[in-house]
């Protein structure tokens, strides 16, 4: 190790001695066989959740949000939640149904650390009033670009997102620090990126019983309490919808997805840094839990929507659903005939009459735009929302299934009850009409706990109370 | 030595409060490996029938071991593995992985390779197939094939796993920069104490910024009774002229091996150091036997030298710098072997 022994040399004459001596005692074997972490979560660049609505106070706009490294206690010190600085966060649109993104949003951050300077290791040093506080030492700033193709252009340079929310004594309102970050884009839209209390409500057990069990131990929100660093995008329908006309080509598809830059082992004389690589990606919700499995959800992660089609493990689990055989086996509700030509539908296609699919309505397919070429058309997982819905004035939690257009799979609003949505697609509510009763309870978690905002990003605020404390 | 570790954890105790900047995170926040292996737990009384908790089970097992040095989590890592392999006995790709990583923390390396071509048939785009993989040819000599299965691993998941892995690789092969550009990239992945502690550990030895005095090192033994860092304490110890002490806490060293699955290259050198050669040369030769790689072929190099075998010693000890490994101690047994033929 020269380095090593330049540093060595440098200590001067001292250190002469100390090499003789080394060679008396031993080597510090144990290093021969590096034991690196093997199984290391990612939450940083995970995506949990995509929503995407008509914004019920203007409805002119729709506002998109995507939520990132779940499950995070609000207590987390002393680094709490930062988002990755090697990391693209991307929301991306696709509205002439290729299943290729014409507009992504896309998001890059960067870490202001002034703890050093301060010498602490505290995040904020006393109270924080103001996103500008100079008691608040870790900050992150992020770019925004929009791109589409050929075109690329900066929504927002060195916008602040909102920090983590570390306790009511640090942060007496954070309310104000959020109103703060939410920062105003061109062409009259709005983004907000910082902690918000996690809205999605489930019991995560649901799975766990539905895949051996019963359904006895559910209506538990295992999320309750819980924050996620999210990202929300308000803008004109007609920045979104294809020739910038939400009139004659209302749909609109959704997904999330995340790249972090890799390493090249061998990069010749370049430097060693890799291309960015995706590893988490974001549509429908609860797709790895209702639809993919092990092998699939590895490279489902890695998968472009523009691929989907031609994975054929990816095909057959939506048209044979695992857990509609399941629940058969374990509630005897006889499992819908395959293929789940309607789960394609939800899924894969977006629910309309002009794909051949078994669902007598034309909701939410690119395939209803007036624009869209029917043979570009590629079949992909995202999720897909028809701009032209009106906003119900008493949305019910079981969306479309509920007789309420305006719900998932027609987009995902906030109080969506996605859970039990899905299970009763699974066992074929969309083919007849009908919700199967002896699952209609499904988790009993009906609503999230915390109420959400009226007005954008509609999310409720970040917690600051420990869970274990509730 | 088991008697000693109320003692060790009231050290770490005062540790934790005498040193916030090694010690606040891992004194304020829960480990996500216990955590992880509490909702497992959970998860598996509910439905004891679900293969794929018990192989996640098994998985968190073996890293608890790594970061904790307690070698009972191996005893349950076999547990939760064979229970999820009789579950679903073909195609049980996470239980793979979690046999792999259990096998190269036993210093089995055959084996593991084994389990991971096999996790890796099955899950072809898992990263920690792929980590399995490495681990193993590494350690088996199977540079090339290391190589190719680490690119791999980055490509499908940029993170602290991949990341420390491709400093190593750099490391071995004398790029210092880029080990450590890649374990900075690692530290600013890592999303738990334990990771960054890693991470932190090996950036200061690659700036040789570790702190070796007395003091420090029986902290660190303390805090975690690792077989490094027992030698790393017997060393201080040593060079502070009490023999006596070190020969102890190298003693200690070799059993806590045992106990966590070290070979006969560890046997070996420890072996050579403490002046039994023929010792020290039939275990080298049996881990030769075993795999040839640049860390068997330094073991055996040094332990013919120690054997007055100087000569033969110098093939081994070519191919143990063939990569362009410089590390300090492969350098010092070259120098002393080189030294003495001149």
């Amino acid at each position: 190790m020269p380095s090593n022994n330049k540093q060595r040399l440098r200590r001067g004459a001292i250190a002469a001695a100390v090499v003789a001596v080394a060679a008396a005692i031993p080597a510090a074997q144990a290093s021969s066989h590096r034991e690196a972490p093997l199984i290391a979560a990612d939450p940083a660049v995970d995506n949990t959740d995509v929503y995407a609505f008509t914004s019920p106070d203007r409805p002119d706009t729709v506002t998109l949000v995507a939520n990132w490294f779940g499950l995070q206690e609000p207590n987390g010190g002393p680094n709490y939640y930062p988002w990755a600085t090697d990391a693209r966060y991307d929301v991306n649109v696709d509205a002439d149904g290729d299943a290729v993104p014409d507009k992504t949003f896309r998001f890059t951050f960067s870490t202001d650390d002034r703890r050093g300077k301060a010498n602490t290791f505290l995040y904020n040093n006393g109270p924080v009033t103001s996103i500008n506080d100079d008691n608040l030492l870790f900050r992150q700033n992020y770019d925004l670009e929009l791109i589409e193709p050929g075109k690329t252009t900066k929504l927002v340079k060195g916008g602040r997102a909102a920090p983590s929310n570390t306790g009511p004594a640090s942060f007496p309102n954070f309310g104000a620090i959020r109103d703060q970050a939410t920062t105003k884009i061109p062409g009259g839209g709005q983004v907000y990126a910082g902690p918000s209390e996690d809205s999605f409500f489930l019991d995560l057990r649901v799975f766990d019983l539905l895949y051996g069990g019963n359904l006895k131990e559910v209506n538990q929100d295992t999320l309750m309490g819980y924050n996620v660093n999210t990202i929300a995008i308000q803008v004109p329908k007609t920045m979104l919808a294809l020739k910038g006309d939400p009139k004659r080509n209302p749909v609109i598809g959704v997904w999330s997805d995340t790249e972090r830059r890799t390493l090249k082992l061998d990069p010749g004389k370049a430097t060693p840094q890799g291309n960015f690589v995706q590893v988490s990606r974001l549509g429908n919700p609860l797709v790895n839990e209702v639809v993919s499995s092990a092998p699939l959800k590895d490279a489902f992660n890695g998968l472009e929507p523009v691929n989907d089609a031609k994975v054929q493990a990816l095909l057959d689990r939506v048209n044979d659903p695992e857990l509609a055989r399941l629940i058969q086996t374990i509630y005897g509700i006889p499992a819908p005939k395959t293929p789940r030509a309607d789960l394609v539908e939800i899924f894969l296609t977006g629910i309309t009459t002009k794909a051949g699919g078994p669902i007598k309505a034309d909701l939410n397919s690119q395939l209803n735009n007036a624009d869209v070429d029917p043979k570009r058309f590629q079949p992909s997982e995202m999720l897909r929302l028809n701009m032209s819905t009106p906003v119900s004035k008493n949305p019910n939690r079981l969306g479309v299934l509920g007789g309420d257009l305006q719900g998932f799979p027609n987009g995902r609003r906030l109080t969506d009850d996605v859970v039990d949505i899905e299970i009763q697609a699974v066992v074929g509510a969309a083919l007849t009409g009908k919700l199967v009763p002896a699952l209609a309870k499904g988790d009993r978690v009906n609503a999230n706990d915390v109420r959400f905002g009226d007005r954008f990003p509609y999310v409720g605020l970040p917690s600051n109370r420990a869970v274990n404390s509730r | 030595m088991w008697k000693v570790l109320p003692l060790l954890a009231a050290l770490f105790a005062v540790a934790a409060c005498a040193s916030p900047q090694a010690a606040t995170p891992a004194a304020t926040q829960t480990s996500s490996l216990q955590r992880n292996a509490e909702s497992l737990q959970a998860k598996l009384r509910r439905t004891p029938e679900d293969a794929a908790a018990w192989a996640g089970l098994g998985v968190t097992q073996v890293e608890l071991a790594r970061v904790t040095f307690d070698p009972q989590h191996y005893a349950r890592a076999e547990k939760a593995l064979t229970e999820s392999l009789r579950l679903k006995p073909e195609g049980n790709g996470e239980a793979y992985i979690g046999r792999g990583a259990l096998a190269n923390a036993r210093h089995d390396f055959a084996a593991a390779r084994e389990w991971g071509r096999r996790a890796a048939t099955v899950l072809p785009d898992n990263a920690a197939a792929q980590g399995v993989l490495v681990d193993a040819l590494t350690q088996l000599g199977d540079d090339a094939g290391a190589s190719v299965a680490l690119q791999r691993m980055l490509d499908l998941r940029p993170g602290v796993a991949s990341f420390t892995r491709a400093a190593y690789h750099f490391e071995l092969r004398g790029r210092l920069d880029e080990a450590r550009g890649a374990l900075e990239r690692a530290l600013e992945t890592a999303s738990s104490p334990d990771e960054a502690e890693f991470c932190r550990l090996h950036l200061d030895k690659l700036a040789g910024r570790t702190d070796e005095s007395v003091e420090t090192t029986r902290q660190l033994a303390a805090r975690a009774s690792s077989p490094e860092h027992l030698v790393r304490y017997g060393k201080a110890l040593d060079e502070a002229g009490q023999p006596v002490e070190a020969r102890a806490q190298f003693d200690l060293a070799l059993q806590q091996l045992r106990a966590l699955g070290g070979d006969d290259l560890t046997a070996a050198l420890i072996a050579a150091d403490h002046g039994d050669p023929a010792e020290a040369l039939r275990y080298a030769e049996k881990e030769w036997g075993k795999r040839q790689s640049v860390f068997t072929a330094d073991a055996l190099a040094w332990a013919l030298h120690v054997n007055g075998r100087s000569a033969e010693a110098v093939p081994y000890s070519d191919r143990a710098v063939s990569l362009g490994w410089r590390d300090p101690d492969v350098l010092r047994h070259r120098e002393a072997i080189l030294g003495s033929l001149r």
